[in-house]
């Protein structure tokens, strides 16, 4: 029976960004947070497995504080328990810093046969964490898997890639990053909500790590990307769509 | 230190990566190295287009995946250290890089779209993040600086007159743990979304598979393609998975952009910003489409599309 991590990042939500297009500052301080959309994938994965399998789910994130937010979101997705590893540095961790985290938490306390994370983040989607954190734990991966059935000791899946479908074949434990297509995370009930806040959620710290995460990339800036356009409106009045074509005609966009 | 190094998955990959490359090592006084994928006549080409040095690698079983290669390429960039190494963003190309950057110990910028140097002859990169509402500017503080380029990003590198260079081989990886078991080649669509003049989306607006006809009907009389969201392609497969605009799907620069049913979230926003019109056909006024848009049409789909098109027939004499 399979022992699932399900790794997730909680970020801020992007549809919440305001920009100042003169500035091309963003506005972070009003925006709400979620867990980062194909990480819902990847803990949908995890419980859907072990409801067909067995075993156990363990969800893990790495942020500040503020991230404890999420336990009670995640938890009702499905997994039995969950690791918060926390700090106030742990803000604006770059893909390495939350790998090499995740790696110093799971080989010290977890034992596991597969671990499952999202293709990307919905902030930063640097695609690293994933694979990076199979490295650091001397596991294979395999990435952008859209499939994924459990045989014996192995796991087998297809993953899409720009030239086609690869099925390949993994021996456990493993690490997958998946697709958002490859389920339909659930909406939790009242009921899970509810059962969510009794499940047991692990608090480790900076100093619990024994671990410095230096840094390898410096951001040195974030600028709002803008676009210039005349946002004019029109109703669905042949009279507006007409006057809309014409100025299609103009443009010379049309012939 | 080794020069600027590029490993593309593909040759097309390569001699962009090989381009951009060249234009590093100039400014930087130092030499290019290019990976080539188990064919001596790639390797040749790449010396011709710029390379001073390929490292030909090895030979696969079959049932190896391409990510074998990842322990010879770590072992040569051990030895070699390279000062900067670029690498295609193709799926297997980000997953090499990630895990190259991890045995190396380095920071890596991910899906860069720009890059120069700065006064201290460090690599500046830029990238989207929040699904490409704002640029992110990134410099490695660690060597070999680590960046995956998208394809398309830089026009490939041309044949140079008296090239010559060093072709070393490398050994054929020992197979991993990964076994492939099955390649699907994707089937080839006649049509390149990205070459389209006009392009009219469809987003989950669309209530129906057979609805998609309307549309095409719209797309036919302004003489474009379709195109779609994410959604559409990926959960609903109703359109090819290359048809879909955006971050993670094509990004495309037609006359006229024409989204119907499209919300107009910022990652498929990010695919279309260089449009030169963009028009929008959505039944919320406030549908953030409305905001990138030129042209915005607020009403249901169904009644506006046909209108649209008979409107665009009459004028067009189509
Ligand atoms: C990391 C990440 C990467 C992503 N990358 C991409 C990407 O590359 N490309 C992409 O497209 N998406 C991408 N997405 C998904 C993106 O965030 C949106 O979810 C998606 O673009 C929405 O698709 P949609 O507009 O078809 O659907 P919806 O958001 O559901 O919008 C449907 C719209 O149709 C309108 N509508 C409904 N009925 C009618 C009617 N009868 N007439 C007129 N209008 C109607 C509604 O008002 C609504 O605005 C990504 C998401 C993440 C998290």
């Amino acid at each position: 029976m399979p022992r699932i991590i399900t790794c997730y990042k909680w970020v801020k939500d992007e549809a919440d960004i305001k920009v100042d297009t003169s500035s091309r500052q963003l506005t972070l301080d009003r925006v709400g947070y979620k867990i980062s959309d194909y990480d819902r994938n990847a803990i949908e994965e995890a419980v859907r497995m072990q409801e067909q399998h067995g075993g156990s789910v363990i969800a893990v994130t790495v942020g500040p504080p503020s991230a404890k937010q999420s336990l009670k979101d995640a938890l009702s997705r499905g997994p039995e328990e969950a690791y918060f590893i926390n700090d106030p540095s742990f803000a604006e961790l770059e893909p390495a810093q939350t790998a090499a985290i995740l790696a110093a938490v799971i080989k010290g306390r977890l034992e596991y046969d597969l671990i499952i994370c999202g293709e990307g983040s919905s902030d930063l989607y640097a695609q690293q964490v994933g694979p990076r954190l199979a490295e650091l734990l001397g596991i294979p991966c395999a990435t952008y898997v859209n499939k994924l059935a459990l045989e014996g000791t192995r796991i087998n899946v297809e993953r899409k890639l720009d030239d086609g479908i690869e099925k390949i074949s993994l021996p456990l434990p493993a690490l997958v990053t998946v697709l958002p297509d490859i389920n339909t995370p659930r909406l939790p009930g009242l009921k899970q909500v509810l059962a969510a806040g009794k499940k047991p959620v692990h608090n480790i710290g900076l100093k619990d790590l024994g671990l410095t995460c230096e840094v390898t990339l410096n951001t040195t800036g974030i600028l709002a990307a803008t676009m210039e356009r005349r946002r004019l409106r029109f109703g669905a009045g042949n009279e507006d769509i007409r006057k809309v074509v014409d100025a299609l005609l103009k443009e010379g966009v049309i012939a | 230190m080794s020069g600027v190094w590029v490993l593309g998955e593909r040759r097309e990959q390569t001699l962009e990566l090989l381009n951009a490359g060249l234009g590093l090592a100039r400014e930087l006084g130092t030499t290019v190295t290019a990976f080539a994928i188990q064919d001596q006549g790639l390797a040749k080409t790449y010396i011709e287009c710029g390379a001073d040095t390929v490292y030909l690698l090895g030979s696969l079983a079959p049932e190896q995946p391409l990510e074998d290669y990842v322990p010879v390429i770590v072992d040569v960039a051990r030895q070699k250290n390279p000062d900067i190494f670029l690498i295609s963003a193709t799926p297997r190309g980000k997953e090499m890089a990630a895990r190259i950057a991890a045995r190396l110990g380095v920071g890596l910028g991910s899906e860069c779209t720009r890059l120069r140097l700065d006064e201290n002859k460090s690599l500046v990169m830029e990238r989207l993040m929040f699904g490409g509402a704002a640029v992110q500017t990134v410099v490695c503080l660690t060597r070999p600086q680590m960046a995956t380029i998208p394809p398309r990003t830089f026009e490939p590198a041309v044949p140079l007159a008296n090239r010559e260079g060093e072709i070393i081989e490398l050994p054929a990886p020992p197979a991993g743990k990964v076994r492939v078991l099955e390649r699907k080649p994707r089937v080839q669509e006649s049509v390149d979304i990205t070459e389209a003049r006009v392009v009219v989306a469809i987003g989950r607006g669309v209530e129906k598979q057979e609805d998609i006809e309307l549309i095409q009907e719209l797309a036919n009389v302004a003489g474009g393609e379709l195109g779609c969201t994410r959604p559409i392609a990926e959960e609903l497969h109703w359109l090819p998975e290359n048809r879909y605009l955006g971050i993670s799907g094509q990004k495309i620069k037609p006359d006229l952009y024409i989204g119907v049913g499209v919300s107009g979230q910022i990652q498929h926003i990010s695919g279309i910003r260089d449009a030169k019109v963009i028009c929008a056909i959505n039944k919320d006024e406030n549908a953030p489409i409305f905001e990138a848009a030129d042209y915005g049409i607020v009403g249901d789909l169904y009644a506006v599309v046909p209108q649209l098109t008979r409107e665009l027939q009459r004028v067009l004499k189509k």
